[in-house]
């Protein structure tokens, strides 16, 4: 520790220069050292651009100053602001190096100013004949030479003199690779197994095992729900009840039978378009059905209408081409090369919904697909007989009238079976595709030109030629065609993510000119390619990621990882990622045997503190709205997989949003990982953990028989190892100070083993309970814990 | 923020997380609970340290407390002209109304104190407070209706997914607590419209910004932070205990991995400790003079929501360095009934509000600390429903409303902007809610075209890509 400290100290009390100068190298994840002198224009000086000049000289036509492009070498060479091989003489260079402030650009005004670096990266540039290419994600990608992730890992650390570190200890690794891959802890026996298992593919044995677990399609769903802005509320205002269960029962479905990651694409984009569509493919569909949607009383409907399209193309653009595209929705993007046309263009293909502006006070909104039990469907059935019968009376006129009095109550008791019937938002094409304009400046009132839906001009080689018009089936299969040069790279940085903790790109979100530009490029275009040759096997893709003694590598932190590569982007390590929110609780249910496993089905509302909606509702559930009042789960339901945990969008779950999940009112493919005392207070005091605790406890007293044997057990279940010896002492004191405490005041250890709806085991003596309970919950609250290490 | 100061303040951080629990330093541990300040020191000078925001939810009808207009008494019932309405879309409850009649406020207005303000006889101690205050006339905003109304004042976006405002200051400029967040939230419910709007989360979330930043909600009861209290069995004295030995079984990991992370880690336990003294210190008013909780009105019998209650405890917050609090206060939705409704609103918050600022005033706190009190936009000054003698209802209005500002570098005692006869145009001096927002931040040292995160590609801000301070409003 002293030395990392030392080290620590050194790089923040070194020149600001030095610091920025790594700090560029990293962001820029130029190899620096070793490498070619040349300057690259992708990786060194289109971020310059693009961020300091491009919304005055880029693509936005309405925003350009003195009619020049700095996007497009023509512009910048033809009106001789660059004169490639000749710094000297190109205006560019005079101007950002002028001190007037009237002369330099940026101007001033804009808060922006290039660094000496940035300048001297500019001039090498334009002395070395100021190429450009294509900003390097709009190409399709090609398979670079290399035949592994690690031959490209090691290349780049070799470069900045580090090496790999060796493969980390079989009980870390057990931990690691279960935990990502199923979002749960590995069972004493299946560490056990492992760690002596002798053969060669013993490793090869665990991942195969725990692809093949109904976990990992849990697991693997859970950031889809994120990137889906999955939620079981329409999220504006009154904010009443929504059922999209089924829909996530089918992601699960989806990841766990392997389905291909282009099909799954297709059918959730499009799977009510594709020709003999089945139920399954239209549930998919509900994808774009699970945005936002309103129905506040004097809302106008149009306004929300456009809303939820806008809605669809921008979380199409981000989950699946990384691209910012909302910014085009009010102008011409002014990074990259997509005008708003294109964006109205894609806001052709979400226009054709069968839907309303407002809707979804009582569930779920049209278009739905229903779900009748065959209860409901007899009733219903019967119902629709006697109304039918009585209808048939109607036309004899003396008889018209008590027919109709005959029928209104049986029709009100269909209409209110009707709303209990479970259904899916689905996606649904109208017979005659809406008109789509260009919304000037994005307003819903303001129409401009007409356009029909298209695919961004900037990303296509060869427009589909048919003479019928496009639609979403064929936006769908573009996505997935190898003409398009984003999804399979976004897709597998997206992968990349979950297992290393950040993506190859950073901005996993933003693949633009804004971007980060990749640490490894081949790397990603190499798993790109193999990703998309491989028929989009996911499973496939997976396993090589965590098969790669990259993934395998021990975690542990030395100095000069610290000074060449402070943000482990290079991987020399493993990095150690906190748990994400799901899993810290699911640990928790999973080690003190709490858990309920049951996979997919309702929304379930564990404990929560009362009143927090009805403070933000002051409604009641009733006939017009639902979801207003919280109404705790009792015995099972209480311990589901927290994925499975009601999710209210003006109300989020607490203990999830303090440890990072998003709000789920738009899509986010990448989640914060914050550290705070408010997740120490939800650790410590929630009684799901103290409830935890208690059953921890009584699983020690159970399955172990002296206090040495316990306290290795309950080491052994929330990390994955054995305590060492300084470790267990300090826990056997604890433990010893905690029992001391409870056999002097056994009231407190009857409160704190009252907590939490399971019951207690009353076979086993209770001071020693609460005591072990304490020692459990010190050891639910450990870093290591939480940590996927 | 550019990658080089990220970086140079993560390393800061860091290293100061690099030595032991014991040795971390003040400014670390200020930064423990709101994450990394954006910028180190202010733009410029600031003039407030501190908000306290007294959010009206609902949207309170300016026609009844600060926008006087004696022509409006002879214009009563009388239809409102196309000349002022000029095609202005109004929301779907009142779109089909057949006739839209001018509903002139039944309640008396008074000028008060030397700056002769107008202020309406709902509001009798705001009034007396009035020359501390600048009342702007001029608000406007683009929304009709609550939920992009109150996202985009909030947020300076109708559609979800931004910061809000208090995230953007704890992003900023952080907090100067030790021991609490830089921004808290409380909500209650006044008593005149009960079924009022719902209010979200979004409204005081943190958007894209890293989580930490989102307002953390300050309830009534035993917790008053979530999770607060430790579970029954366990005193403070086995809290630490306990807490002793995660702390060094955390110290050891640290050692073996060598990941800082483990540091802060400790550190946060610490600071989650200290809460649980620090909080309950903080919100218990026991050792509040009792001339003190009958000036704000704290009686606790639930009428007000406990809106007076949160008054009194905004100023504990900010007397210990809570850097915006925000109350937010719900009931001001009146569309029938407003005349009932309203007296009983303003019964709930004159007194509390003019308290908070008399007592900050009193305590030399105001210059420091700026007050806000308004809501998402105004009313319709045509009646909704039946116009009578006594009673008519208001529906919501976004082309002008009324904000009460107080304190922290506000010009005091003035009036800005002014509208038409009708209350429903704008004729001198608009401010829209960026310029608002731009202004608030201006009064906090920050310039608002400069506190910036980069989402998506761009540097977003709070006022997007508008806005003007507001120099008439600056002292």
């Amino acid at each position: 520790m002293p030395r990392v400290v030392t080290m620590l100290a050194r790089l923040v009390s070194a020149p600001a220069t030095v610091l920025g100068t790594l700090a560029l190298t990293l962001t820029t994840a130029s190899p620096a050292v070793g490498a070619e002198p040349t300057v690259d224009f992708n990786r060194d000086v289109r971020p310059i651009l693009s961020d300091n000049c491009f919304r005055c000289h880029g693509p936005d036509e309405k925003e350009r100053k003195a009619e020049l492009r700095l996007d497009v070498r023509e512009s910048a060479v033809g009106q001789e602001v660059i004169v490639p091989g000749k710094s000297g003489e190109s205006e560019l260079l005079r101007r950002i190096t002028a001190r007037e402030a009237s002369q330099r650009m940026p101007p001033p005004s804009t808060g922006k100013q290039l660094s000496e670096a940035q300048i001297e990266t500019l001039r090498r540039w334009i002395d070395e004949g100021a190429s450009y290419a294509k900003h390097w994600a709009f190409v399709p990608p090609k398979r670079p030479a290399g035949g592994s992730i690690d031959e490209f890992i090691r290349r780049k650390l070799e470069a900045v003199g580090l090496t790999m570190s060796p493969e980390a200890s079989r009980e870390r690794l057990i931990r690691r690779v279960t935990l990502d891959l199923t979002g749960l802890p590995p069972t004493l026996a299946e560490i056990d197994a492992f760690v002596h298992d002798p053969s060669p593919d013993a490793y090869e044995k665990v991942v195969d095992r725990l692809l093949n677990s109904p976990r990992y399609g849990e697991r693997m769903a859970l950031d889809w729900l994120d990137a889906a802005r999955f939620a079981d509320t329409h999220g504006y205002h009154i904010d009443s009840g929504r059922d999209m269960t089924r829909w996530r029962d089918w992601v699960i479905d989806a990841f766990n039978r392997n389905l291909p990651f282009d099909q799954f694409t297709i059918e959730q984009l499009a799977g009510d378009l594709l020709p003999n569509a089945t139920v399954e493919q239209k549930i998919a569909s509900g994808f774009n059905r699970n945005h936002m949607i309103n129905f506040e009383g004097g809302a106008i409907p149009e306004e929300y209408h456009t809303a939820y399209i806008v809605d669809r193309v921008n979380t199409t653009a981000t989950v699946w081409l990384g691209l910012s595209l909302a910014c085009a929705q009010c102008h011409d993007h002014k990074y990259d090369p997509f005008t708003q046309k294109d964006y109205y263009r894609l806001y052709a293909f979400f226009h054709n919904v069968p839907e309303n502006g407002l809707d979804g006070s009582r569930g779920n909104a049209a278009p739905l697909l229903r779900f009748p039990t065959p209860e409901q469907q007899r009733e219903l059935d019967r119902l629709a007989e006697e109304i039918a019968r009585w209808q048939k009376l109607e036309k004899w006129p003396f008889l018209a009238k008590w027919a109709k009095s005959q029928q209104a109550p049986l029709q009100q008791q269909r209409d209110k079976l009707e709303r209990q019937v479970p259904t899916t938002m689905v996606m649904q094409e109208m017979p005659r595709p809406r008109d789509t304009f260009i919304l000037i400046r994005g307003a819903y009132d303001k129409k401009g030109e007409k356009v029909t839906a298209g695919l961004p001009e900037a990303l296509v080689e060869h427009p589909i030629s048919t003479d019928r018009p496009l639609n979403r089936l064929d936006l769908a299969r573009w996505i997935v065609s190898e003409e398009n040069p984003l999804t399979a790279r976004v897709i597998v940085n997206r992968y990349w993510q979950m297992f290393f903790g950040t993506g190859l790109v950073k901005t996993s979100e933003d693949f633009g000119t804004q971007g980060e530009y990749p640490s490894h490029p081949e790397l990603l275009d190499w798993l790109a390619v193999e990703f998309r040759e491989s028929g989009w096997d996911v499973k496939r893709l997976v396993k090589m990621i965590v098969m790669s003694a990259a993934y395998r590598q021990d975690s542990r932190v030395r100095p000069e990882h610290l000074q060449k590569d402070p943000e482990n982007r290079l991987l020399a390590r493993a990095s150690r990622l906190r748990l994400q929110a799901e899993f810290i609780r699911d640990q928790a249910l999973a080690v003190s045997g709490l858990l309920n496993g049951e996979i997919g089905g309702r929304s379930v509302f564990p404990y929560q503190p009362p009143g927090l909606w009805e403070e933000l509702m002051s409604r009641a559930d009733g006939a017009n709205w639902t979801a207003q009042t919280y109404t705790p789960s009792h015995g099972k339901d209480l311990y589901r997989r927290t994925m499975y945990t009601f999710w209210k969008r003006t109300c989020p779950p607490p203990t999830l949003a303090t440890f990072d999940a998003p709000d789920r009112e738009v899509c986010t493919v990448r989640r914060p990982r914050t550290n705070t005392p408010l997740q120490a207070l939800i650790l410590m005091n929630d009684p799901t953990y103290v409830e935890a605790s208690r059953k921890l406890a009584e699983r020690l007293l159970r399955e172990a028989d002296s206090t040495d044997e316990r306290i290795r057990l309950a080491f052994r279940l929330c990390t994955g190892r054995l305590p060492n010896e300084q470790e267990f002492s300090i826990l056997q004191r604890l433990f010893e100070d905690r029992r001391t405490k409870y056999r002097q005041d056994r009231e407190a250890a009857l409160k704190l083993l009252s907590v939490g709806e399971s019951p207690r085991d009353e076979a086993l003596p209770f001071e020693e309970l609460a005591a072990w309970s304490s020692l459990a919950s010190v050891i639910l609250n450990l870093d290591e814990t939480i940590t996927r290490n | 923020m550019n990658p080089v100061t990220e970086y140079a303040a993560l390393m800061t951080r860091r290293h100061f997380f690099g030595r032991t629990a014991t040795g971390i330093g003040v400014a670390a541990l200020a930064s423990l609970l709101n994450g990394e300040k954006a910028i180190a020191s202010p733009h410029f000078a600031p003039r407030a340290k501190r908000v306290i925001y007294l959010f009206m939810s609902g949207g309170p009808s300016h026609i009844d407390l600060f926008d006087f207009k004696p022509k409006l008494a002879e214009l009563n019932g009388t239809e409102l002209p196309d000349s002022v309405r000029m095609g202005q879309r109004i929301t779907g409850m009142t779109a089909y109304q057949g006739k839209f009649p001018c509903a002139a406020s039944i309640f008396k207005f008074r000028q008060h104190g030397q700056s002769g303000t107008w202020v309406s006889e709902l509001l009798p101690n705001i009034a007396r407070v009035i020359d501390h205050c600048a009342v702007v006339k001029s608000m406007h905003t683009e929304a009709i209706n609550h939920d992009p109304a109150t996202t985009y004042i909030q947020t300076g976006s109708q559609q979800p997914g931004r910061p809000s405002l208090g995230a953007w200051l704890s992003y900023g400029i952080g907090s100067e607590s030790k021991n609490l967040p830089a921004f808290i939230v409380m909500i209650s419910q006044g008593s005149g419209n009960k079924t009022d709007q719902p209010i979200f989360s979004r409204l005081w979330g943190a958007g894209f910004l890293p989580s930490q930043h989102q307002g953390v909600r300050f309830r009534s009861g035993a917790d008053p932070v979530l999770y607060l209290s430790n579970p029954p069995g366990i005193d403070t004295a086995d809290r630490r205990a306990m807490l002793d030995a995660a702390g060094q079984l955390n110290q050891l990991a640290a050692q073996s991995f060598g990941d800082p992370e483990i540091n802060t880690r400790i550190a946060q336990y610490e600071m989650a400790f200290r809460m649980q003294a620090s909080v309950p210190e903080l919100t218990d008013l026991s050792r509040e003079d009792r001339r003190t909780i009958e000036m704000y009105g704290i009686k606790d019998d639930g009428v007000d929501g406990g809106f007076a209650r949160n008054c009194l405890l905004a100023r504990r917050m900010i007397e210990r360095g809570v850097r915006f609090v925000q109350l937010m206060h719900r009931g001001w939705d009146q569309h029938s009934d407003l005349p009932k409704q309203i007296r009983g609103q303003c019964s709930d918050v004159d007194r509390p509000t003019a308290a908070l600022i008399a007592d900050l005033k009193q305590r030399g706190l105001l210059d420091e600390t700026l007050v806000i009190w308004g809501g998402e936009f105004g009313r319709t000054v045509y009646s909704q429903g039946a116009l009578t003698k006594d009673n008519y209802g208001r529906d919501h209005h976004g082309r002008c409303f009324s904000m009460l500002l107080a304190g922290g570098g506000i010009k005091p005692g003035i009036t800005y902007g002014e509208t038409d006869d009708y209350c429903y145009n704008i004729v001198r001096d608009p401010v829209h809610i960026h310029d608002y927002n731009a202004t608030i931040l201006h009064l906090l040292g920050i310039d608002h075209t400069r506190l910036t995160y980069r989402f998506m590609g761009r540097d977003f801000r709070l006022t997007d890509v508008h806005g003007e301070v507001v120099h008439g409003l600056l002292a």
